[in-house]
């Protein structure tokens, strides 16, 4: 490895570790996943950064979501993102998270999501190519560096603001709250 | 083909009245009925050999204010003839507080396409067993499929009201 980077590799291995194995959920959203499986295969090779499939949300580190996101698929994104343990990454493809897309006038999507779901990138483009793709990744490699990628953070401290949003978006949510004051104090105490 | 189709034209001609019959192309005939006699109208044909149904289509003619039912059928079979035809039954039906009898005894995979009618366009279909939403997620005032749904209003209304966090931290460190 370069010498440049023997530094930081002592001084905060923790961090050096979770850059390069950032392991992906991908959530076959809507129409993005066609571009995920070229990224995974062989000629844009995606494990060389670190990037591998898993299985389950409990194994995962990194979110992708692929395109646009209906009413229904809203339930599900929360309920997988709630299940990934921390510190836990999400990166939005395409234009259809960021402001609508080419749905921006239908009656069952989401038009910007960060209101449901800290965000911590977006990818433009429709879809975006695997190179788009890697240099998402590098870009995250960076803010991660920088102690910038605190999406996770940003939800364990403003769940109320989040829940609100999402029930008044789907209607009463019948799984209990993920975090509730009394035990953040008593975990802080 | 000419002489499949005149043969099938006039033995629907003949077994039922107040029934219009027009051959459109090359492969599609359309038939309208009233809506008391797509039952029987549909039994027929199924026993006549065409016993595939394709869709149950709806479309919304808001000017003459009634919404026109497609039934699309067609035949199972290695008859060059009859394997390339696509029937089509349409009937009307009046736009405020639809009803209508299910197909389901005579063809019984009209059930998933009669669900789907009545969450999009709110036709009530009698005799169903169970008419529960299958693709929305929430219940709307006025069914999306009508062309008096405004979606770009709805999309004001509904999804640009609600704040993001930042506003809302910074509306809750005001008060």
């Amino acid at each position: 490895m370069d010498r440049n980077k023997i530094g930081k590799w002592l001084k905060s291995p923790g961090k050096m570790a979770q850059k390069y194995s950032l392991h992906a959920l991908y959530f076959c959203t809507g129409c993005g996943i066609i571009e995920i499986p070229p990224t995974i295969t062989a000629r844009w090779d995606a494990e060389r950064f670190g990037v591998i499939p898993v299985a389950t949300p409990r194994q995962a580190n990194l979110f992708l979501i692929t395109g646009y996101v209906s009413l229904k698929t809203l339930k599900y994104i929360i309920r997988s993102y709630e299940q990934m343990p921390e510190p836990k990454f999400t990166v939005g493809f395409g234009s259809c998270p960021i402001n609508g897309g080419m749905y921006w006038d239908s009656y069952n999507t989401i038009k910007h999501l960060d209101k449901y779901i800290p965000i911590d990138g977006w990818i433009a483009g429709c879809m975006p190519r695997p190179e788009a793709v890697f240099v998402a990744v590098t870009h995250l490699w960076t803010l991660i560096d920088k102690g910038k990628a605190d999406g996770y953070k940003k939800y364990r401290e403003d769940y109320e603001l989040y829940r609100e949003n999402q029930e008044s978006v789907l209607g009463k949510l019948e799984w209990p709250p993920l975090f509730s004051k009394e035990k953040q104090h008593e975990a802080s105490v | 083909m000419n002489h499949l189709r005149q043969i099938l034209k006039d033995n629907l001609l003949s077994s039922f009245e107040d029934i219009k019959i027009n051959i459109a192309e090359e492969n599609r005939i359309i038939i309208e009925c009233r809506k008391e006699s797509i039952i029987t109208v549909l039994s027929h044909l199924k026993s006549d050999g065409f016993n595939h149904l394709s869709l149950i289509s709806c479309v919304d003619w808001i000017n003459e204010n009634t919404f026109e039912l497609v039934y699309i059928l067609t035949a199972y079979t290695e008859d060059p003839e009859k394997g390339g035809l696509n029937l089509l039954v349409k009937t009307k039906v009046v736009r405020d507080k639809p009803t209508l009898y299910t197909v389901i005894n005579v063809f019984s995979n009209a059930e998933p396409f009669e669900r789907e009618l009545h969450e999009l366009y709110g036709i009530h279909f009698s005799g169903h067993p169970r008419l529960t939403p299958l693709l929305l997620e929430r219940s709307y005032e006025i069914p999306p499929f009508r062309k008096d749904f405004d979606t770009r209003q709805y999309v004001e209304d509904f999804f640009k009201q609600i704040p993001t966090i930042e506003e809302k931290k910074r509306t809750n460190e005001r008060t």
